[in-house]
């Protein structure tokens, strides 16, 4: 037998190593990061205006200038993310780095970008763009509210029919292509997904990890807090406010976020409650270590996993509350969304398969690839089911 | 055959993990003879229980294979039975008890159904009332106080040694020839250990049946066996008769055991000289002075948590600690030693009462107030599973406390500190920069040891620190917490239910009982001279090798 067969990985790459070992995981990773690239890169994958030209020997980059303000924050998100990524740092402080970046970009994105305020989709084909010496598109030559009026788009054409141009997808009921609205809308469905699950996350961990640390008094009131919050029916909440307030994207990951943390708080005041009593938290109040110490470095990240998978889950749960939403009639009004589409779909006399099958088979995917990833997580992180051929010898 | 009842010959076991094959048992034979005891003895990971499972056959389907070998069971090969051949010698002839008294029962039966049923599944034919005769019979026969009322008693109602007596009825139920115990009494408390001991003994003279045996406590061993078989990775290194083998061991490896045993390890000799240390340490004033302790943890009931009753864990302990002193507290399971132990710590807050150290009184103290305090007494654990924390290197889990205390002046240092420490416990410098998964539980138990000594503490509370581990390494901490304590002059809070231990290790004995301190001494006396009826009874109950 031998010694030592331990390799020498931590905790979180044993973790990482085996959530990595299905196929099913894979493939929810794969769909998630085809998402991500379009969610970043959609200006440059399907808009109107050329990426790159030249006319009369002048090179420019008609994207570029018109790149929005949230276009380019979004882009130097992704690349702060990559750059924090890269560096060896502690899991904390890669986080904090990475938000204080994305905050000093979003300031510094709005003071200087300076798009031109109208942009005439019409214009781009026209002499003074079509007429040049080379050109290069994007893979799809529409932007998403690009309705191609001087093109005498109708609406509603099924994929490849039309004439002189050729939609992938097919066209929506204003005439706009479906797949760059597809691309576009990944934005929305991602975001909202991230940022309603990393409020209620922050919630949950705050109000939990306190209920499960100092247990007693605060516990039973924070389990009555959590009692009221689950009471509360998230999608009549989100209509209430919508009638109200009118239609917002930010106001619906507050929203989603606020309802939504209770799960997350129990099961950090379980670990926690768990934790508490080990004897390496007893070794540190012994050693006279801070409160934060013992609550964020010795007690949240072994507590923490579970928290993962159902974080996983609380994802596509917030991205289907969105599309419910939209479906509904009521979410945002001009951006590109796959529940949008899918309303229309619906509304629609005729029935039109491409305004269907394609969002929802997003929709379905997405969910369906989360909820992939945080089934292979929960896999990794059971004791019970990794010991599963380990007879005690 | 001659008398032999069970016979194995040749026992191979491989098991089957993470596709490596591992040979558990490896070409074992030995006898047991009707109405003898034959036990198995070695330390975790030995292979002793699987042999015992091998020969019962309950070995996980798919993941064992004997590729050689056979058991005789009078005269049948267990091995070439079918599965229903096999069942039916399960139980009523072969019968099995386990270690664990805890969940070897299902709790949602009674024990008088759960007993029934295993009489009517061999005894078809038996009728309702004549099984319910049986088992109340068989309840008596292991000797459970009123066992007329207790048939409908659920598990839970039960003490750890009635369930593991009810356990031993149930097995006996079917009068078989042969009972394998596997560690038996290993989760008991000594006193109930003897009598359970003794219970089987006297049940074996009653019914003649032959045990298979499987401990580590070569004190059990001497009381139970007839014959001994000791096993090392696999191998059975040594057979013989029990008196033969214990007093004149040939091999190496049970030599090595037997030495290993505390009551057995060679004293250092500045322990000798202990009568003077303690003339001197009565002069100056103890360094840790408990007056009146109390911890009570309050039962809450009803809709209003009103406060019905208290649970007493530490009642009205008054206790001296000298310095430099080894102290051991001693106790069954329940007692209150440990909550004790983490009450002078001030892991767990105090009812009542006071804790002094080196004068300055602990009770009552904010958290802020106590941490320069933290620094002077530290606690090392009992399960090197949960010692350490998994996500952190072993450089980070020591260099912590130091940093926060501002014991070196720069990380550096620090880590130049922690490695020192590592070396002062006998382990390598470089493995500062593993994480605990790495590391064997005797290992753990030394990085445990070197972490309460990061910060120079004068006091360490020991809680159990050696009973999770096998006997030779349980042998190598000790020795290095003497030698340590003598480096450092430590003053050491030894908490243990292991009186070997305390006899080798303390210089002063406590012995607790229902949350009272009910006698306390030198070492030597109490051990020697027992005046209170309850240590009298603990030490007898104490299983020691009769040589």
């Amino acid at each position: 037998m031998t010694e030592h067969a331990v390799s020498r990985e931590s905790f979180s790459a044993r973790i990482w190593r085996k959530t990595l070992e299905g196929v099913g995981v894979k493939v929810g990773l794969a769909w998630v990061g085809l998402l991500v690239f379009a969610a970043v890169f959609a200006p440059f994958l399907a808009n109107s205006m050329p990426l790159m030209m030249s006319k009369d020997g002048v090179i420019s980059a008609p994207v570029l200038q018109y790149l929005s303000v949230e276009d380019t924050w979004i882009l130097a998100t992704f690349f702060i993310a990559l750059a924090v990524y890269r560096l060896r740092l502690g899991a904390a402080k890669r986080i904090l780095l990475f938000l204080l970046g994305s905050v000093v970009a979003a300031v510094l994105v709005n003071l200087f970008v300076k798009p031109p305020v109208l942009v005439i989709y019409d214009d781009f084909r026209s002499a003074a763009y079509a007429d040049v010496d080379w050109r290069i598109m994007p893979p799809i030559p529409y932007a998403p509210t690009d309705y191609l009026r001087d093109l005498g788009s109708k609406g509603l054409e099924a994929p490849f029919i039309t004439e002189g141009h050729t939609h992938l997808m097919g066209t929506e009921e204003n005439g706009a292509d479906v797949l760059s609205r597809m691309i576009h809308a990944c934005r929305i469905s991602l975001s909202i997904g991230l940022i309603a699950s990393g409020i209620a996350l922050l919630i949950g961990v705050v109000v939990g990890g306190l209920m499960g640390y100092f247990s007693g008094i605060v516990d039973m009131l924070g389990m009555r807090l959590v009692e009221i919050f689950e009471d509360i029916p998230t999608l009549f909440l989100l209509l209430t406010f919508v009638a109200f307030f009118g239609r917002s994207l930010y106001m619906m990951m507050v929203i989603i976020g606020v309802t939504s943390w209770s799960g997350y708080a129990r099961y950090v005041r379980t670990e926690f409650l768990k934790l508490r009593k080990q004897d390496y938290v007893q070794a540190a109040v012994a050693s006279g270590l801070p409160l934060t110490s013992i609550l964020f470095r010795h007690m949240l990240p072994n507590g923490v996993a579970p928290l993962l998978v159902a974080v996983s889950f609380g994802v596509a749960g917030a991205i289907l509350s969105e599309a419910t939403l939209s479906f509904l009639g009521l979410g945002v009004v001009d951006a590109p969304s796959w529940g949008q589409m899918l309303d229309q779909a619906v509304k629609s006399s005729t029935f039109n398969w491409w305004m269907a099958v394609f969002p929802g088979g997003a929709i379905f995917m997405t969910v369906f690839a989360y909820n992939l990833i945080g089934e292979a997580f929960r896999d990794a992180i059971d004791p019970q089911l990794s010991r599963k051929a380990g007879v005690n010898t | 055959m001659n008398g032999q009842l069970l016979e194995v010959r040749n026992l191979r076991t491989h098991l089957q993990a993470d596709g490596r094959e591992v040979r558990a048992v490896d070409d074992i034979s030995f006898s047991i003879p009707k109405g003898e005891t034959f036990c198995l003895v070695g330390e975790s990971g030995s292979g002793k229980s699987v042999s015992a499972l091998s020969v019962i056959r309950l070995l996980p389907y798919g993941i064992a294979s004997h590729p050689s070998g056979e058991i005789l069971f009078n005269g049948r090969d267990l091995l070439k039975l079918n599965d229903s051949e096999i069942r039916a010698v399960r139980g009523s002839q072969i019968a099995m008890i386990f270690q664990e008294p805890m969940t070897s029962l299902n709790p949602v039966l009674t024990i008088g159904e759960q007993i029934t049923e295993a009489l009517q599944l061999h005894h078809p034919e038996m009728s309702d009332a004549e099984a319910e005769q049986r088992t109340m019979m068989a309840l008596e026969q292991v000797q459970i106080p009123y066992a007329f009322g207790r048939f409908r008693d659920y598990p839970h109602q039960l003490s750890g040694g009635q369930r593991q007596r009810v356990m031993i009825a149930m097995a006996l139920a079917c009068e078989p020839q042969l009972l394998i115990a596997d560690e038996p009494t290993t989760a008991l408390d000594v006193t109930v250990q003897a009598e359970i001991l003794r219970l089987m003994r006297k049940l074996q003279d009653d019914t003649g049946m032959s045990m298979l045996f499987i401990t580590h406590d070569f004190g059990v061993v001497s009381q139970m066996a007839q014959w001994v078989g000791v096993m090392q990775q696999g191998k059975i290194v040594e057979v013989g008769p029990c008196s033969e083998v214990l007093r004149k061991p040939r091999h190496p490896y049970t030599r090595q055991l037997l030495a290993a045993l505390p009551e057995n390890l060679a004293k250092p000799a500045t322990v000798q000289s202990q009568h003077q240390a303690e003339q001197s340490s009565i002069d100056q004033t103890p360094l840790l002075q408990i007056r009146n302790l109390k911890v009570w943890f309050p039962i809450k009931k009803g809709l209003l948590r009103r406060i019905v009753d208290y649970v007493r864990a530490v009642d009205e302990v008054s206790l001296d600690i000298p310095q430099g002193q080894i102290v051991a507290l001693v106790g069954e399971s329940g007692c209150g030693k440990t909550t004790l132990g983490r009450a002078v710590l001030q892991l767990e807050k105090p009812t009542s009462g006071s804790i002094q150290l080196q004068g300055q009184e602990l009770t009552g103290l904010s958290a802020r107030e106590l941490r320069p305090l933290r620094r002077k007494m530290q606690i090392a654990f009992q399960d090197p599973q949960s010692s350490l924390n998994p996500r952190l290197l072993i450089e980070t889990t020591l260099t912590e406390p130091m940093k926060v205390h501002g014991i070196g002046s720069n990380h550096e240092q620090r880590i130049e500190l922690a490695g020192r420490l590592l070396e002062n416990v006998q382990l390598k410098r470089d493995f500062l920069w593993r994480y605990p998964h790495e590391f064997s539980g005797g290992q753990r138990q030394r990085i445990g040891l070197a972490r309460a000594l990061t910060l120079n503490p004068e006091f360490i509370v020991c809680d159990e620190i050696t009973s999770a581990l096998d006997v030779s390494v349980q042998a190598e901490i000790l020795q290095l917490l003497l030698s340590i304590r003598q480096q450092r002059n430590l003053t050491l809070l030894f908490i243990t239910h292991n009186i070997g231990v305390v006899e080798y290790l303390s210089d002063r004995t406590v012995v607790m009982y229902k949350g009272k301190i009910v006698e306390q001494g030198a070492t030597a006396q109490i051990c020697g001279h027992p005046q209170h009826p309850y240590t009298q009874k603990l030490l007898e109950a104490v299983p020691r090798l009769l040589l």
